[in-house]
């Protein structure tokens, strides 16, 4: 049988289940032992919280990073209040067993968190309750199962993985990750991927319907799990393990080698990211520096706007982890497929071709000057942080940007915080009217990124999301690799630097065109940094003149496609 | 009893890291202290019952002190309030 999930962490996995099982904190055959006995169970126990939360705290900052270690040194502060303790004795003195006092008093605490209306607040329930369950788990002596000696091949199957589960984890061990919930951005996704071990996530009911010991196949790169197979598949799938490993062994030489070509010259290879927690992963994987930094995903999923506070943070962490190196922050791009509830954009006949990014964030200047605040702030940390604005079309469109952010600075002076007064300002090329004017563009702004993947959809006037016209989006399309030339060019006439954060970027077909007309950065996933690296290695600059020639001589997409790929 | 006005100014709020500095200064003092906002009263060394109020930048806020010392601890307040509970 195959169960699909989510594909969160590339590779293959063959191994035996190990279903992990949150352990029963059924607590109702507990007597209480009388006062004095609970009230000293209590206090071993808050010691024994706060003794393992404070080294997992430790542990998670230094293998996964400053934030997701805050998580749990902040619940240590929160289980610290005398008050919280002196309600677990009240309960304790009114003949209650120790963990009847922690459910009760948790649980309440909990209501009256869920219950505010702030975001942010709200989140402490959840610590709330995590609090509980593992004061529970040591009062009744039943702690998490042990990760931290696992039999060879063990596929780890969970609800969800959690960054307390990684500390102190047998990694070598562990095969694969199954889990219940999550999707490519969630915490466990990021995680898998930081240990390098393949995962499929949001398999509904795993945990209780594969059985311990069980065989199976994880395929994290297809977002597969077989459970039934022959011994056919069984062999295929040790030889796709076999040479992805083997792919990725002569990737990892390109690690720590800088990205030249053949010839020696030298370019930029950055990372795409949408959250802070994958900078560290995009650094991990060689990452020379962030390319694009897409900030929406701050936006989502949430009730409402981040504060500036929220966002200088998650900026200012990205600035530190990348320490030195560039970090480019690409300002809010909602509207088309990338709505958000509550800030109530307004339906649209055409989404695309409507009020969007910087379009949106103009009309909006009380949402855009928050972010552009915590961004100048955030760029005071390590000098580092590049502003870039989307969907650009005209050159009114970076003056008014400017004029706002010179506002915000002059705010800020008043106001005597730090923030970075000559933060560069650059754009993305991602409309045909850019690309046409991007000489006049270039003289407005310190930087271009091509976007490939809209450049190529507007230049194209298709939509992806319709089948029968789905095949004319084609990045080697003559109308878009001119484009792409012609914008290269202009950046290099104006003495401006311009890098490519769009999936052409990794596409080693192009890497020959892209390195001739001077591209100065590529800016990939993550998993794609080092591959590109190799790419980039394979060329002199002759041969790579020769190949563009060839291509940009062709007629068609088909043409050009069919030179590139001998 | 002393008490004071003062308005919340640092961006955060009372959120985590504001609450727990506010939380260990104000240990320090003998005395009760109490914030009393939108008419509810929180013990002010509490650090749940302080996140729980949900105080924000611009919230205003009564300090009362009882007790011990209760003039030093609502100066203390009241100073570590207005100066943005560390988080300018």
């Amino acid at each position: 049988m195959t169960l699909q999930g989510i594909g969160a962490s590339d590779g293959i996995g063959l191994g035996k289940v190990l279903p992990v099982r949150p352990a029963s904190l059924d607590y109702s055959a507990v007597v209480s032992g009388g006062p004095e006995t609970e009230r000293s169970r209590l206090t071993a126990a808050i010691q024994r919280f706060t003794e393992t939360t404070t080294a997992m705290a430790e542990s998670l900052r230094a293998d996964v990073g400053e934030k997701e270690s805050e998580i749990l040194t902040g619940q240590v502060v929160m289980l610290s209040d005398p008050f919280m303790q002196s309600q677990m004795t009240d309960c304790i003195d009114g003949g209650q067993c120790a963990e009847a006092a922690v459910d009760q008093v948790c649980s309440s605490f909990m209501a009256m968190f869920a219950g505010v209306d702030d975001e942010m607040m709200r989140q402490r329930a959840t610590d709330i309750g995590d609090i509980r369950s593992r004061m529970l788990s040591i009062l009744l002596g039943r702690e998490a199962t042990d990760l931290s000696r696992l039999p060879e091949n063990t596929v780890l199957v969970v609800h969800d993985l959690t960054p307390s589960m990684t500390v102190g984890m047998d990694r070598q061990h562990v095969a694969a990750i199954v889990t219940e919930v999550g999707g490519r951005t969630s915490h466990s996704a990021i995680l898998a991927r930081a240990m390098e071990v393949p995962a499929v996530l949001s398999v509904a009911n795993v945990v209780d319907t594969l059985a311990e010991g069980q065989d199976i196949i994880v395929d994290g790169t297809a977002g597969v799990v077989l459970t039934e197979f022959d011994e056919t598949t069984r062999q295929q799938y040790e030889a796709k393990r076999a040479e992805y490993l083997h792919q990725r062994e002569l990737l990892n030489v390109y690690r720590d080698r800088p990205t030249v070509d053949a010839d020696g010259n030298h370019y930029g290879l950055y990372a795409n990211i949408g959250s802070a927690a994958e900078a560290q992963a995009a650094a991990d994987a060689g990452a020379e520096g962030i390319g694009l930094f897409r900030t929406e995903f701050l936006f989502m999923d949430r009730t409402a706007a981040p504060t500036e506070e929220e966002q200088y943070e998650a900026y200012a962490a990205v600035a530190k982890t990348m320490a030195g190196k560039e970090v480019i922050i690409r300002t809010l791009d909602v509207g088309g497929d990338k709505a958000v509830d509550y800030l109530e954009m307004e339906p649209e006949e055409n989404p695309f071709l409507g009020h969007r990014a910087i379009r949106y964030c103009l009309d909006r200047a009380d949402l855009f000057r928050v972010q552009l605040r915590a961004l100048l702030r955030a760029g005071a940390v390590g000098k580092n942080i590049k502003i870039m604005l989307p969907l650009v079309t005209s050159v009114e469109e970076i003056r008014k940007a400017k004029a706002l952010l010179e506002e915000c600075k002059t705010e800020l002076q008043a106001e005597g915080k730090a923030f970075d007064a000559e933060i560069s300002v650059g754009i993305m090329i991602e409309t045909p009217a850019a690309a046409w004017i991007a000489d006049l563009l270039a003289l407005e702004c310190d930087f271009f990124s091509i976007g490939t993947n809209d450049l190529t959809q507007y230049t194209m006037a298709v939509d992806r999301g319709n089948a029968k016209v789905a095949g004319l989006y084609d990045t080697l399309h003559p109308a878009v690799l001119r484009s792409i030339r012609s914008v290269i060019a202009a950046a290099k006439a104006a003495k401006i630097p311009v890098g490519m954060c769009g999936e052409a970027a990794a596409d080693p077909r192009l890497t020959p065109l892209l390195l001739t007309w001077g591209l100065d950065e590529f800016s990939v996933s993550a998993s794609s940094v080092l591959a590109t690296r190799a790419q980039i290695h394979r060329w002199h600059r002759n041969d790579a003149e020769i190949v563009t020639e060839h291509a940009m001589d062709c007629a068609t997409a088909a043409a050009v496609a069919e030179r590139l790929s001998q | 009893m002393v008490s004071a006005q003062v308005k919340i100014i640092n961006p955060q709020g009372m959120h985590m890291r504001p609450a727990q500095l506010f939380v260990t200064k104000m240990s320090a003092f003998p005395c009760d202290v109490t914030i009393v906002f939108k008419g509810t009263a929180i013990n002010a060394k509490s650090i749940m019952h302080l996140m729980a109020a949900c105080m924000k930048q611009g919230s205003e806020i009564e300090v009362q002190c009882n007790g011990e010392q209760e003039e030093a601890a609502l100066a203390a307040a009241v100073e570590l309030i207005e100066s943005g509970l560390g988080d300018c």
